[in-house]
This record gives C-alpha cells, sequence and structure tokens, in this order.
C-alpha cells in the first residue's frame, strides 16, 4: 500500500502540452478520481502514473519512491483498461496469474492468489474459460482479479466501466467501491461520468485542458465549487448560468440584478470581499435551487417550454427574458405548464467573476 | 515506452536484405547502362549515354512500351468487369459463400507453368476444347492457332492473364464491398431506390477508393508480368507481344546486349516509379476532396 | 431476407457461370491426366473420361525428372517460407507498432518494392550471384525469393497487427512482461491467422516463380518444377499426357496446403489490402 504524490508534472506531445504542471498529493488509501471532459488530459495523467507514457517534465513518486524513470511493472502499480486489455488466448486463471508468472513467482503462490482474487470477485466458477465466454461484467471482473494478484499498492482504473450497458455500470460500481473498503488500497480512478465521480470517489480531482480545476471530496466540489467550470461539470441536470450585474453590497453581501431576465435584486453571499456595484457577474443556479417564489430572496421570471417529468421530480426547461435557457427542478410537478409564465423563487446561488472565478 | 533501438533491430534485418538483393543490384544496373557490357561476365568500359541514346533513338523500346500500355490498360479492363461482376454475387448471402471466396483464387495459386499448360492444352489444335466449342458454335469453321496472329495473339494471352488475376481483383473488391455498411443498402431500400439505383448510388462510388488503389497497385503487378507471355509466345509472333519486360530479357539473355538490357530496365524503373509517385499523389488528392 | 425469382436466377447463374470459368479449365486438365493418349488427342475431346490409366503418371514419375523438380520446389519455398516469415514478423511489429525516426519513409520505400520489376534485377544480381559462386545454388533461389515476397508480407501484416488492441500489449507491459516475451507469449499467438497467411504467400510465390530460376540455375538436376516444366513444353513432340499428369501434381501441394490454411489467408489477403 502507497501513497501517491505529482509534483509539477507535465505532458508534451511534441509542441502541445497536454499536461500542464499538475500537483496533487493522494494519501495511502485514498479513492481518488478523475473526472473532466473528453480531451482534458485525465487519461493521459493516469497513463503517466502508470509509466505507459512517459513524463516530460516533474516528478512522480508512488509509496514515497521516485518512479518518474521507472518501468510500469516496477512502479507498483495495477492497472484495469477501458476495454478489459484481456489476453484472447488465454483461461481466466492464466490471465489473472500473469503478472506473478511474469515476476517468476511459485506456482503454488500463483494458484493461491489466484484463487484468493477469484474468491473475491465471485470467479471461481469461470477460472477455466477464455475471456470470449463471459459477460462484459465478468471480463471487467478478470481484469480487475489480474490487478489484485499482484498486490499493488495503486490500483489505476481507465475509464473502466463505460464499456458495460447502464444496469451493469451501476452494480459495477458498488463492486468496486466494495473492493476498496475491502482491501483499503489507493485508487486513482479515471472517468467523464460524473455519477460515478460523486459516489465513488473520496476526493474528486476537476481537469480541463491538462490542468487541475479544482480537488475536494464530491460534496464539497458540488456545494463549493471554486469556478464556473466545476460548477458546470458536477452536478446534473448543469448548473444554469445567468448574467447579472452587482448593484450595491450590504451587509458584506453583494445585491444582483438582472432585470432583463426578471431579476430584480437578490442578496449573495461571497467568499470574500464583494465585487463593486456595476460589476458584471454570473450568477449559478442548480436547477434544485429553485424554491417557491413566496419569501424567495430572489425572482426569476421565464416561460416554460418542455417539462421532463421523471416520477419523483419534473425539470421544467423555461426561457427567460432575456433569452437565455434554465432549467429548474421541482418536486412538485403539477407545478409546471408548457406555455405558461412563471415565476421562479431563488434561496441561493453561486457568484462567479466574468472570467469564471468563484466570487 | 517503446524503445527505438529494439525497433530499428527488428527492422534492420528485413531492410538490409531487401538492400542488398534489390537496392544494390538497382545500382549496379544503373552504372550497368553506362557501359558497353555485352556478354555476362565480359568487362565493359564506360560509354556515357551512349545506350540511352542507343535505346531512346531506335524503335524497339518504344514499341515495347507501346505494347506494354496497350497490355496494362487491356488487362485492366478486362479484369475490372470480370472481377466486379464476380464480387458482386460473392457479396451476396448463399450457402457455402466462405468455400466460393476462398477457392475462387485457385487460379492465382497454381504455378504459372501450370496455367501455361491448361491454355496451351485448351487452345491446342490437337485435342483442346476451345476450337471444337468455337465451332459447334458457328465462330469459325476450322481450328486456328491463337498464337499465330499479331492481334489474336496479344488478345488470347490478355485473356490467359485475365484469367489467372481476375479472382485475386474480386477479393480485393470483395473486401472493398464488405467496407460498404449493409444499413447504406437498408436505408436506400426504405428510400424506394431499386437494385440498379442501390449499385449506381451507392456501390459504385463507395468502391471508387478500392477501384483507384486497385488500379495502382494493378497496373504495377500487370506490367511486371513476364512467365506468362514468355512460356506463351516469347514475344511473338514476330515481336507482338513483346513487351518491355519480354525485351529486357531478350535483350540481355537472348541479344547478350547486358547493357543496353539495363539502360530498359532503368528506363522502366523511372517510368514505374514515376507512376507510382504521381498515381499515390492524385490518390491522396481524390482522398482529401470526398 | 426474401429474394425475387429474377434475383435468384442471377445469383446461381452468375454462380455458375464463375465456377464453370475457374473450374472447367482445370476439370479437363485432370480428367485429361488420366485418359489414354488416344483419347487425349481426340478430334472432339470428351467432357467425361472414356478411358482411365495411370500411366501418364507412372511415366511422370519414373521415367521423367519430375520427382526431382518437385523436390527442389519444396525445398526452395520451404526455406523461402521459413525466412520471409522470420524477417517479416519483426520488421512488421516494429513497422505498425513502435516508433522510430524515418519510420513510414521506410515503410513506403519497402512498399514500392512490391510493385518492383524482378527482370530489372535480374541482370545485376546474375553478375552478384556469378561472384559469390550461388549460380546453380537454391540458395540464390531462396534469397530471391525472400526478397520479393517480403514487402507484401510485411504490408499483409499489418491489418492482423491492428487487430491486436493495443490496451492488451499496454496490459502486458503493466504486468511486467518484457517486450519479447511480448511477442511471443501474447502477439503471435494472437496473430497466428496473420503468420499462416504470409507463410502460405511465401510459400505460393517460390513455388510458382519462374523468371529467375530459369536464369539462376543452369543444371537441369537442380530445376524447380515451373523451369522443368517449361522445359518439356519447348520441346518439339509435346507428350500432353505427360505434361496434364505433371500440372495435375503440381497443383496438388498448394491446393493441399490452401485447403488447411486458406481462408486465413484470404482474408489476409483481403482484410487491411484496401486502404
Amino acid at each position: 500500500m502507497a501513497g501517491l504524490s505529482l509534483q509539477k508534472v507535465k505532458k508534451r506531445f511534441g509542441e502541445t502540452e497536454v499536461i500542464g504542471g499538475v500537483d496533487l498529493d493522494v494519501a495511502d488509501g485514498e479513492f481518488v478520481v478523475f473526472v473532466g471532459p473528453s480531451g482534458c488530459g485525465k487519461s493521459t495523467l493516469l497513463r503517466m502514473i502508470a509509466g505507459l507514457e512517459k513524463t516530460s517534465e516533474g516528478r512522480i513518486l508512488i509509496g514515497g519512491r521516485d518512479v518518474t524513470d521507472e518501468d510500469p511493472a516496477k512502479r507498483g502499480i495495477a492497472m484495469v483498461f477501458q476495454t478489459y486489455a484481456l489476453y484472447p488466448h488465454m483461461t481466466v486463471a492464466t490471465n489473472m496469474g500473469f503478472p506473478l508468472e511474469m515476476a517468476k513467482r511459485p506456482k503454488e503462490e500463483i494458484d493461491r492468489k489466484v484463487a484468493e482474487a477469484a474468491k473475491i470477485l465471485h470467479l471461481e466458477a469461470y477460472l477455466h474459460r477464455k475471456p470470449r465466454e463471459l459477460s462484459g461484467g465478468q471480463r471487467q471482473r478478470v481484469a480487475i482479479g489480474r490487478a489484485i494478484v499482484r498486490q499493488p499498492g495503486v490500483f489505476l482504473f481507465d475509464e473502466p466501466l463505460s464499456n458495460l450497458d447502464a444496469e451493469l455500470r451501476m452494480q459495477m460500481r458498488i463492486e468496486i467501491a466494495r473492493l476498496h473498503q475491502q482491501l483499503g488500497t489507493t485508487m486513482v480512478y479515471v472517468t467523464h461520468d460524473q455519477v460515478e465521480a460523486m459516489t465513488l470517489a473520496s476526493r474528486i480531482v476537476v481537469l480541463r485542458a491538462g490542468r487541475i480545476e479544482q480537488v475536494g471530496e464530491p460534496l464539497d466540489l458540488y456545494e463549493n465549487p471554486d469556478n464556473s467550470f466545476v460548477a458546470g461539470f458536477i452536478g446534473s441536470p448543469r448548473v444554469n448560468f445567468v448574467d447579472a450585474t452587482v448593484t450595491a453590497v450590504e451587509d458584506g453581501r453583494a445585491l444582483v440584478a438582472a432585470p432583463e431576465a426578471g431579476l430584480a435584486g437578490m442578496a449573495v453571499s461571497t467568499r470574500g470581499t464583494p465585487p463593486k456595484p456595476g460589476t458584471p457577474v454570473s450568477l449559478g443556479i442548480r436547477p434544485e435551487h429553485f424554491v417557491p417564489a413566496d419569501g424567495a430572496a430572489g425572482t426569476l421570471s421565464g416561460t416554460i417550454s418542455l417539462v421532463e417529468r421523471l416520477g419523483g421530480v419534473a425539470y421544467a426547461h423555461a426561457v427567460l427574458a432575456d433569452g437565455s435557457m434554465i432549467t429548474v427542478e421541482s418536486r412538485d410537478a403539477h407545478n409546471f405548464e408548457v406555455g405558461k409564465t412563471q415565476v421562479f423563487g431563488l434561496q441561493r446561488a453561486f457568484l462567479f467573476s466574468a472570467d469564471g472565478m468563484r466570487l | 515506452m517503446k524503445n527505438t533501438t529494439l525497433a530499428i533491430a527488428f527492422v534492420s534485418p528485413a531492410l538490409i536484405f531487401l538492400l542488398a538483393v534489390l537496392g544494390w543490384p538497382l545500382v549496379q544496373a544503373a552504372i550497368l547502362s553506362f557501359q558497353d557490357v555485352g556478354v555476362i561476365g565480359s568487362e565493359g568500359h564506360f560509354i556515357g549515354l551512349g545506350n540511352y541514346a542507343t535505346i531512346l533513338g531506335g524503335a524497339g523500346f518504344w514499341q515495347a512500351l507501346g505494347r506494354s500500355i496497350v497490355w496494362v490498360l487491356s488487362n485492366a479492363v478486362v479484369q475490372t468487369i470480370l472481377a466486379l461482376a464476380t464480387a458482386l454475387v460473392l457479396n451476396q448471402k448463399f450457402p457455402g459463400v466462405r468455400i466460393a471466396r476462398t477457392w475462387i483464387i485457385l487460379t492465382w495459386i497454381v504455378p504459372t507453368v501450370v496455367v501455361v499448360i491448361i491454355w496451351r492444352w485448351l487452345l491446342s489444335s490437337s485435342g483442346g476444347i476451345i476450337n471444337p466449342l468455337l465451332i459447334q458454335a458457328g465462330a469459325i469453321d476450322r481450328p486456328v492457332g491463337f498464337f499465330a496472329t499479331r492481334e489474336s495473339a496479344m488478345a488470347t494471352l490478355i485473356m490467359i492473364n485475365s484469367w489467372r488475376w481476375f479472382p485475386f481483383t474480386t477479393l480485393m473488391m470483395l473486401a472493398g464491398l464488405t467496407r460498404i455498411p449493409g444499413d447504406l443498402y437498408e436505408a436506400a431500400r426504405v428510400d424506394g431506390a431499386g437494385t440498379f439505383q442501390r449499385f449506381k448510388r451507392i456501390t459504385w462510388p463507395l468502391l471508387q477508393p478500392t477501384l483507384m488503389v486497385l488500379g495502382v497497385v494493378g497496373t504495377l503487378l500487370s506490367f511486371n508480368v513476364f512467365d506468362v507471355i514468355w512460356l506463351l509466345t516469347a514475344g511473338g509472333p514476330a515481336g507482338a507481344t513483346q513487351t518491355l519486360p519480354v525485351l529486357i530479357y531478350e535483350t540481355a539473355f537472348k541479344g547478350y546486349r547486358l547493357s543496353q538490357a539495363a539502360t530498359i530496365s532503368v528506363l522502366t524503373t523511372i517510368l514505374l516509379m514515376g507512376f507510382a509517385f504521381f498515381a499515390t499523389r492524385a490518390m491522396a488528392a481524390a482522398e482529401a476532396d470526398r | 431476407m426474401r429474394r425475387t425469382l429474377g434475383q435468384s436466377l442471377s445469383l446461381y447463374g452468375g454462380l455458375l457461370l464463375i465456377a464453370l470459368v475457374i473450374g472447367l479449365p482445370f476439370w479437363w486438365v485432370l480428367t485429361g491426366s488420366i485418359k489414354l493418349p488416344k483419347e487425349i488427342i481426340q478430334r472432339v475431346p470428351t467432357m467425361v473420361p472414356q478411358s482411365f490409366t495411370l500411366q501418364h503418371f507412372e511415366k511422370l514419375l519414373q521415367a521423367s525428372d519430375f520427382p526431382v523438380y518437385l523436390l527442389n520446389s519444396m525445398v526452395v519455398a520451404l526455406f523461402s517460407t521459413a525466412f520471409t516469415v522470420l524477417l517479416a514478423l519483426p520488421a512488421a511489429y516494429a513497422f505498425f507498432r513502435m516508433e522510430f525516426p524515418g519510420r513510414n519513409a521506410l515503410y513506403k520505400t519497402i512498399l514500392l518494392a512490391y510493385a518492383f520489376p524482378g527482370v530489372v534485377v535480374l541482370i545485376p544480381l546474375y553478375g552478384l550471384f556469378a561472384k559469390v559462386g550461388l549460380i546453380d545454388s537454391p540458395v540464390a533461389l531462396v534469397i530471391v525469393n525472400v526478397a520479393f515476397a517480403l514487402p507484401f508480407s510485411i504490408w499483409m501484416m499489418r491489418s492482423f497487427l491492428s487487430s491486436v488492441p493495443r490496451e492488451i500489449e499496454e496490459a502486458a507491459v503493466v504486468d511486467g512482461a518484457p517486450t519479447l516475451t511480448i511477442l511471443v507469449r501474447i502477439l503471435m499467438p494472437l496473430i497466428a491467422p496473420g503468420i499462416a497467411s504470409v507463410a502460405i504467400f511465401a510459400f505460393i510465390s517460390s513455388w510458382t516463380e519462374y523468371l529467375f530460376a530459369s536464369v539462376l540455375i543452369v543444371s537441369d538436376a537442380r530445376r524447380t518444377i515451373p523451369v522443368g516444366f517449361a522445359g518439356i513444353i519447348g520441346q518439339y513432340q509435346i507428350d500432353w499426357g505427360l505434361l496434364l499428369a505433371g500440372a495435375t501434381a503440381a497443383i496438388i501441394p498448394v491446393v493441399i496446403l490452401f485447403a488447411l490454411v486458406g481462408r486465413w489467408f484470404v482474408s489476409g489477403l483481403t482484410d487491411g489490402a484496401v486502404k
């Protein structure tokens, strides 16, 4: 078991910098999830940790040991690939025992460890099958089993569930969480699915264009995003952004108005000193932040163009007077009626500067 | 984590081998073309561009080039038609389709000399089947010698070579055809396109890249054909089927004018490489257009 | 999907036509080889043999040099195949799975070599072989055959190599397998059909090669089948029975080979072929 430390890690492909100086410390036993849109460099960063991509600059430490120029096999990591990457011509048992075989371990040890891993993953019945005779979920478990037998200091997962259908994905998600509890090993997990990130992670790392946007516990990121990108990426349906202007500062809070969008004035708390009156800002309002208009801190009025009723909740898509679209969540679906202009109450909102930084 | 040294170690045996067996002789041929070597093994002197003047000034080279062009174009037309028709049939589903697609290439995997025996036998005037068949069909009234006249010799060779090569072309076309998604045909059916319309609007345009590649590769391959021609007509009658490869061979091994043969070789190589260069450029341009 | 009557007719009619165009010539040769000489040269040939004899085959095996040719061809073809595979496999792996400077340019040059007219290098190669004393040696034929089969073989491996996901190799790297182990334990079993295709291609190329064998081999006892037969064809009085028996015997080895692994070969030929 080992912690992981990235120090000013950079990656260049020719002239283009795909990872631009990442600093990150992962404590032993943590479950860290890298999220970000496609092309943000999250997989590249993971592959650099694995040693499958060379690190152009900076250092990578695993268990306190500098492994920046070390071979993948000697880093004390194990990796689970998106396509499982099982050896098609070998049985499940041979697949799982392969890394030990490469390390020239005695046969009894290999058999014992494979059996143990198979037990943890409920694969005992399939040990003599070939990968093509298994279902997608079983294949993924074999891939995980191959990682387990090495008893690595750090597990690396590269979008391991994205080839599975929705139901299996949920099952495997639970299984991976259980595995983490059981083994207690450090895990680094890459996904573009924010639900996976929220449910699995002890800490989430949000990446954009090869840089870390924010690191934090899932709920922290959700409730206290550092910038509009993180606010937009975490949370589903997406956060609404409404352009507004600071009109005054009262009791250390900014008074914000967006007349064209129907917002008369709303007091919003800020992290630091509130911006001067006249500053253009952006309000970030999560769909679930909307409340009944009576007694709300502020209101927005919009015309409902579409209602999605999911049973438990309903989402109304409304067009504001300034033409922007918002999504409003409500527990009470009867509130919404297509074509109706309605006033939505606001209880709280994030305030972002024009360049997307949290205020 | 790929190791450059290892990569070079993997490539170099093949590379050195090819350089030694194909590259170096090519240089030798070029050197030879500036000398006046006659019989193999004799010494030569540097004579500058003399051979080139002789070859390019004489009629033999140009006539052979003309015959090579006729040969390549006719083969291309005949093989494309045969192969396209065959590929369209084999692209359908029927019991035994796998076997058919495998064994179609039978004509290509047997030795050329066997192909030669087969066709000399079939075309022979004593015991061959073709003459009696044609007589029965009323096309001719007495047995003909297929290699006797200039035109019929060339035409017969083209048919025989096409028979040998069209299955190969068929397989390449099949590869192109199977690459066209079946959804497109279903969509076209739903849109009301008939069999011919589907061929014209989907198959034909989507087969273009395949046909272009085949055009280039096929041109080079048929240009190089030597053994079928040599074994059936030896370039005759009266040089009517003497293409460039045959001319090179004859000049070197029958005429004992080694340096001149090397000169024609160099000219031929320049011609082919030039063609390959411009053809691939044109193909890349067409690709970019799409 | 049901076919209309017209579609069925054109499909099965087409198939019949293809079978006839390709099969009939072989049929006449095969049946001709067991007909009595009298029937062979009959004015109106017979579709189904009316007589049966093995005399042509007896003559082929006992009175002609065919067994020698067959043996020579076999030896040359087997060695050519082995060396082609040995050279093509690592080269293809390096070309399609590794990075090194000049890779693309080199690959294109090698491809060009495939379209290279053999007769062009025949003359200088003859000189070179003469210098090192390889004229009239099967070694010379093996060298030439490998050189001409190699470019296409490397190219043929491409589709097979690209069918193995890179992640599988990466998994093996993470699992601690050295490059050579990855090649032998992971890659080779997965591209076995590709190796078989290359082997068949190399075998067939060598088996059918005429030009170089006709020039580089001088003595009758070293001739391969194509050259040996060409000698018989060239004779004034053609013994058709003998030739047809010989043709039949020359077809058999490739047909057997093809029956065993032909399917792989055809997919190897076509899968990555067009693109």
